[in-house]
């Protein structure tokens, strides 16, 4: 299985076009295409029209969750409806299968959010905002671990686990660490051991690193644009290419 | 960039919060620019990062010129690539 990912692709109003020509020859070297968030600069109804001209009808299925850029606009119900009618399949909490080369891929997909890892976290506790910001977390990463749990006896040849928030720090290698907790939550990787998954997709650390592993050995990517330095990169999943 | 020019008036002497201001603004404005990175280092501001499209490193450029007027400025700001892989990982 060929699957290639990208975040962070940032599209404004002088965006259109740059990206689309990459796109048009995914099936040449994909089977299906995730977006990792930060589709939009400011999560406009506009910019996501944009994204959604840019995408529409690949020659492979478009799966995408939603980041924080996206929801800046605090519209991201018309973002998602925008990129749906593009044939974009957006997943907030859960879970979708993708025919990919004769095989069944099953991708579940949540924005994420912060708090940091483990020994350097924030924790549910104080003023009620400080609660509501690590359970937000919270149940972004339970919707995670319920998702991954439908796809189990889809017959799913493989699952991938897909966040705009990092699920691991090691995918932040050159962030300054002091903002680690602001790219992402040990919770995801929890979520993500508990239910189990062949591989994670990540963005939102631009000056962060592609390579990274949950302490249950699930390989993680960090896909954002500025750091894979492609329209998209490509990972062959299940050893046939 | 790199030439200092004459600071502005009322903004003091703090680079510091210059930087942040900076910062600020580059998020709150039409970049909504989060990835930028702008550091004093000896003396100087380096700004550094990657940007999605050659008007937005315009934009940016400028700014930063207005921001930081009267301090030295090293930028390093580059546009992403927009071009496919050539070949793919293995997992």
């Amino acid at each position: 299985m060929r699957v290639a990912a990208v975040g962070d692709i940032h599209m404004g109003a002088d965006s259109q076009g740059l990206l689309r020509p990459a796109f048009e020859t995914l099936d040449d070297c994909a089977d299906l295409l995730l977006l990792a968030g930060d589709l939009t600069r400011h999560g406009t109804p506009a910019e996501a029209e944009v994204v959604a001209r840019e995408v529409r009808d690949l020659p492979v299925p478009v799966v995408a969750v939603l980041g924080n850029h996206d929801h800046h606009d605090e519209r991201p119900e018309e973002v998602t409806a925008i990129l749906q009618d593009a044939g974009v399949t957006v997943l907030e909490g859960t879970a979708t299968v993708v025919e990919c080369a004769g095989a069944r891929v099953g991708i579940a997909g949540t924005k994420g959010f912060g708090g940091g890892f483990v020994g350097r976290s924030a924790g549910e506790f104080g003023e009620p905002v400080m609660k509501e910001f690590v359970r937000t977390t919270r149940r972004s990463a339970d919707s995670l671990c319920a998702a991954l749990k439908d796809l189990d006896g889809q017959d799913c040849a493989a699952r991938i686990a897909l966040t705009h928030f990092s699920p691991v720090a090691d995918t932040l290698a050159g962030e300054p660490p002091e903002i680690h907790p602001f790219l992402g939550s040990y919770l995801l990787a929890e979520a993500i051991d508990t239910a189990g998954a062949d591989l994670a997709i990540h963005g939102h650390a631009h000056l962060g690193s592609e390579h990274g592993m949950t302490a249950g050995g699930v390989r993680v990517r960090n896909v954002a644009q500025p750091v894979i330095r492609r329209a998209f990169n490509v990972y062959h999943l299940g050893g046939e290419g | 960039m790199s030439d200092p020019v004459a600071p502005r008036e009322g903004t003091g002497g703090n680079v510091e919060y210059r930087v942040a201001h900076l910062h600020d603004r580059l998020a709150a404005e039409e970049l909504g620019e989060l990835g930028v990175r702008a550091e004093i280092r000896a003396g100087a501001i380096a700004v550094t990062g990657t940007v999605p499209s050659a008007q937005c490193r315009e934009t940016l450029l400028r700014v930063v010129r207005e921001e930081l007027t009267g301090l030295t400025v090293h930028t390093d700001i580059v546009v992403a690539a927009t071009t496919g892989p050539d070949h793919a990982e293995e997992l």
